[in-house]
C-alpha cells in the first residue's frame, strides 16, 4: 500500500518590469517655405514651449514623465511615456502526492507558472495606467502643438511675404486670423 | 423494318423520355450541380448544398466532366450581369486609346480557361462538411490558377456569403493565391505575408473580368468600410486593414504599371457615395483596456480605402495635367470624367478623414459621425 505525503512548495519571485506605450502622428504643416525653412521655424516655435533642439529633433519631456518627440525634417510627432517598477510575488502550494520528488517538481511548475500569470497581470495593469496617464494628456498636447503649428504658419506667411515685398501691416484679430497687407 | 415493329420502337422512346438524357452518378451530380450554382445562383441555392458533404471518388466520368466544362463555359455572361451589362468605357493597353460599349462590344472574345484547379475547388466545395466543426475540414492546397480558376474560387466565395464555407474558404490556402480572391475579398483573408501579384487581373481575360465585376467590388468594398464604424477590437481592425492596404497598394500599383488605372475605378465609385454622406470608415471609441499605440495603429489602418482614393488623388492631379497634344490625352480626360464624382473637395476630405484618423486626439466630429440612414 502506498502512502500520501504531504508536500509544501513555496516560490518567489521579484523582477523589473517596465512598461511602454504611445502614439506617432504627422503633423499638419503647410508647405508654404521650403520643407527644411519649416522645419527650422517649426523648432523655434517648439524651443519658445520648452523643447530642446539636437539637429532635426525637438524634444520635452514633462513633469508627468510624457515625452514629446517632434522629428522636424518630416513633422511627425511622437508622444511616449514608461513606466518601471519592481513587481515581487510571493507563492505557497500544497499538495497530497504519492511520489514526493514527482510530486514537488509538478507542484514548483505550477507555482512559477502561477507567479508568471501574477506578474503578467502586474505588467498588464502599469500598462493600463501607463495608457490611461497619456490618453488623459493627449488632448492637450495636440492642442498645444496646433497652437505651435498655427504660430509656425504665420512666421512662415510672414517670411514668404517679405520675399514677395515690403510688409505694410500685420493685423491678427481676436479669433487669431492673421491679416499680412504687402505693398509688392 | 416492319410498321408494328416501327411503332413498337416508337412507343419504347414514350415511355422512357429521359433514356437520352446523360447519366451521371449521384455524387457527379453535386460537383455539376456545385459548378451551376456558382454560376448562376440565382437560379440554383448553393447553400443547401455546403450544408451536407459527401464521398467523392477520385475520378469522374467523361460525361460529368463534359456536363461541368458546359456549366463553366456560362462564366462570362454570368460575369456581365453581375455588372449589369452596362455600357462603360475601357482604355486599352497602352493607355491611348478608350473603347466604349458593353463589355462584349468593348472586347474581342477570350476563352476563359478552367483547369484541373477549379476541378478540385467543386470536389472541396462538395465534400467538406460545413456544418460540422471547422477542424474536421480538410485543407485545399494551393494550386497554379488560371483566370478561369480564379473566377470559380471568386463566384465560391460570393455565392458562400452568410455561411461557414466562405471564411472557411478565404483561409485556404488555395484562395490565398488568388489576385481576384483578394481584390473581392480582402476583408475575408489574412494579413497577406508578401506582394499580392496582380499582373494576371491587368491584361487580356483577367482584366475583362476585373471590369465586368467592377460595381460588384465597389459595393462590397463600400459595405466592408461602412462595417469599419462598429469594429471595436483593435486586432480585427489591424489584420483588416493590413490586407486592405496590401491589396489596393499592389492592384493600384499594377494597374499603373499596365496603363489600365481604369481598372482601379472601383475605388472612386466604393467611397464616392460615403463621401457625399460624410460616412468616414471612423471606428468608434476602441476597447479603452488596449493600449493607446494598439489603437492608434487601427485607427489608422481603417483608413485604406481613403488611401487609395488619395494614389486616386495623385492621378487625377496627373490626369489635368495632360494636355492635348500629350500621350494618353483621351484616357485621361476620361479618367478625369470619371473623378469627377470626387473632385477636388471631396479629394480633400478624404484627406481630412485620413488625417484626423492618424491624429494624436481624434476630433469628436469625426469619431461620432451620422449614421447611415
Amino acid at each position: 500500500m502506498s502512502r500520501a505525503y504531504q508536500i509544501r512548495v513555496s516560490e518567489s519571485v521579484v523582477r523589473t518590469v517596465h512598461v511602454e506605450d504611445g502614439v506617432a502622428s504627422p503633423l499638419d504643416l503647410l508647405p508654404i517655405l521650403p520643407p527644411d525653412r519649416m522645419g527650422d521655424l517649426l523648432g523655434h516655435e517648439l524651443e519658445q514651449r520648452g523643447f530642446a533642439r539636437d539637429g532635426h529633433t525637438a524634444t520635452r519631456t514633462d513633469l508627468d514623465g510624457i515625452v514629446i518627440t517632434v522629428d522636424l525634417a518630416t513633422a511627425m510627432v511622437t508622444v511616449k511615456l514608461g513606466a518601471k517598477a519592481d513587481v515581487a510575488e510571493t507563492i505557497d502550494l500544497t499538495a497530497r502526492v504519492g511520489n514526493v520528488q514527482a510530486g514537488e517538481a509538478a507542484l514548483r511548475d505550477d507555482a512559477i507558472r502561477q507567479l508568471d500569470d501574477r506578474i503578467a497581470d502586474r505588467t498588464e495593469q502599469l500598462r493600463r495606467e501607463v495608457t490611461k496617464k497619456l490618453e488623459d494628456k493627449l488632448a492637450d498636447i495636440r492642442r498645444e502643438l496646433d497652437e505651435a503649428i498655427g504660430r509656425t504658419t504665420v512666421a512662415a506667411l510672414t517670411e514668404r511675404a517679405n520675399q514677395l515685398g515690403s510688409i505694410q501691416e500685420i493685423a491678427e484679430d481676436e479669433a487669431g486670423n492673421v491679416t499680412i497687407r504687402v505693398k509688392v | 423494318m416492319t410498321d408494328d415493329a416501327a411503332d413498337i420502337a416508337d412507343l419504347a422512346d414514350l415511355a422512357d423520355p429521359l433514356a437520352d438524357l446523360p447519366k451521371v452518378a449521384h455524387s457527379e451530380r453535386n460537383l455539376i450541380a456545385m459548378a451551376r450554382a456558382l454560376v448562376a445562383p440565382a437560379r440554383e441555392d448553393v447553400a443547401p448544398m455546403l450544408w451536407g458533404s459527401r464521398d467523392m471518388p477520385k475520378l469522374i466520368g467523361p460525361t460529368a466532366e463534359q456536363l461541368i466544362h458546359d456549366a463553366l463555359s456560362h462564366a462570362w455572361p454570368a460575369l456581365w450581369r453581375r455588372g449589369h451589362c452596362a455600357p462603360d468605357a475601357s482604355l486599352s493597353g497602352d493607355g491611348e486609346t478608350v473603347r466604349r460599349g458593353r463589355a462584349w462590344e468593348r472586347h474581342r472574345p477570350t476563352p476563359l480557361t478552367f483547369s484541373n484547379a477549379t476541378l478540385l475547388l467543386l470536389r472541396w466545395l462538395v465534400a467538406t462538411p460545413f456544418s460540422a466543426s471547422r477542424t474536421s475540414y480538410q485543407h485545399l492546397r494551393a494550386q497554379t490558377l488560371t483566370v478561369g480558376d480564379e473566377v470559380a474560387l471568386y463566384l465560391a466565395l460570393d455565392a458562400s456569403a452568410g455561411t461557414p464555407a466562405q471564411a472557411a474558404l478565404a483561409a485556404q490556402p488555395f484562395a490565398y493565391g488568388s489576385a481576384l480572391a483578394w481584390l473581392g475579398f480582402a476583408h475575408l483573408m489574412p494579413p497577406p505575408t508578401g506582394p499580392v501579384d496582380f499582373r494576371t487581373l491587368t491584361a487580356g481575360a483577367g482584366a475583362i473580368v476585373v471590369e465586368s465585376l467592377a460595381p460588384e467590388l465597389a459595393a462590397r468594398w463600400r459595405a466592408v468600410e461602412l462595417t469599419k464604424r462598429k469594429l471595436i477590437g483593435a486586432d480585427k481592425l489591424i489584420a483588416l486593414g493590413a490586407s486592405q492596404d496590401a491589396t489596393l497598394d499592389a492592384f493600384q500599383a499594377a494597374c499603373d504599371r499596365a496603363h489600365r488605372r481604369d481598372l482601379a475605378l472601383f475605388v472612386v465609385d466604393a467611397i464616392a457615395p460615403l463621401l457625399a454622406r460624410d460616412l468616414a470608415p471612423a471606428p468608434p471609441p476602441l476597447d479603452s483596456q488596449v493600449s493607446l499605440s494598439a489603437r492608434s495603429a487601427a485607427r489608422l489602418a481603417a483608413g485604406s480605402l481613403i488611401r487609395a482614393l488619395l494614389r486616386w488623388r495623385d492621378w487625377d492631379a496627373q490626369h489635368r495635367a495632360t494636355r492635348f497634344v500629350d500621350d494618353g490625352y483621351a484616357a485621361a480626360q476620361h479618367l478625369l470624367g470619371r473623378y469627377e464624382v470626387i473632385g477636388i473637395p471631396g479629394g480633400d476630405r478624404a484627406a481630412a478623414w485620413l488625417a484626423d484618423l492618424s491624429a494624436l486626439a481624434p476630433s469628436a466630429t469625426v469619431t461620432n459621425p451620422r449614421e447611415p440612414a
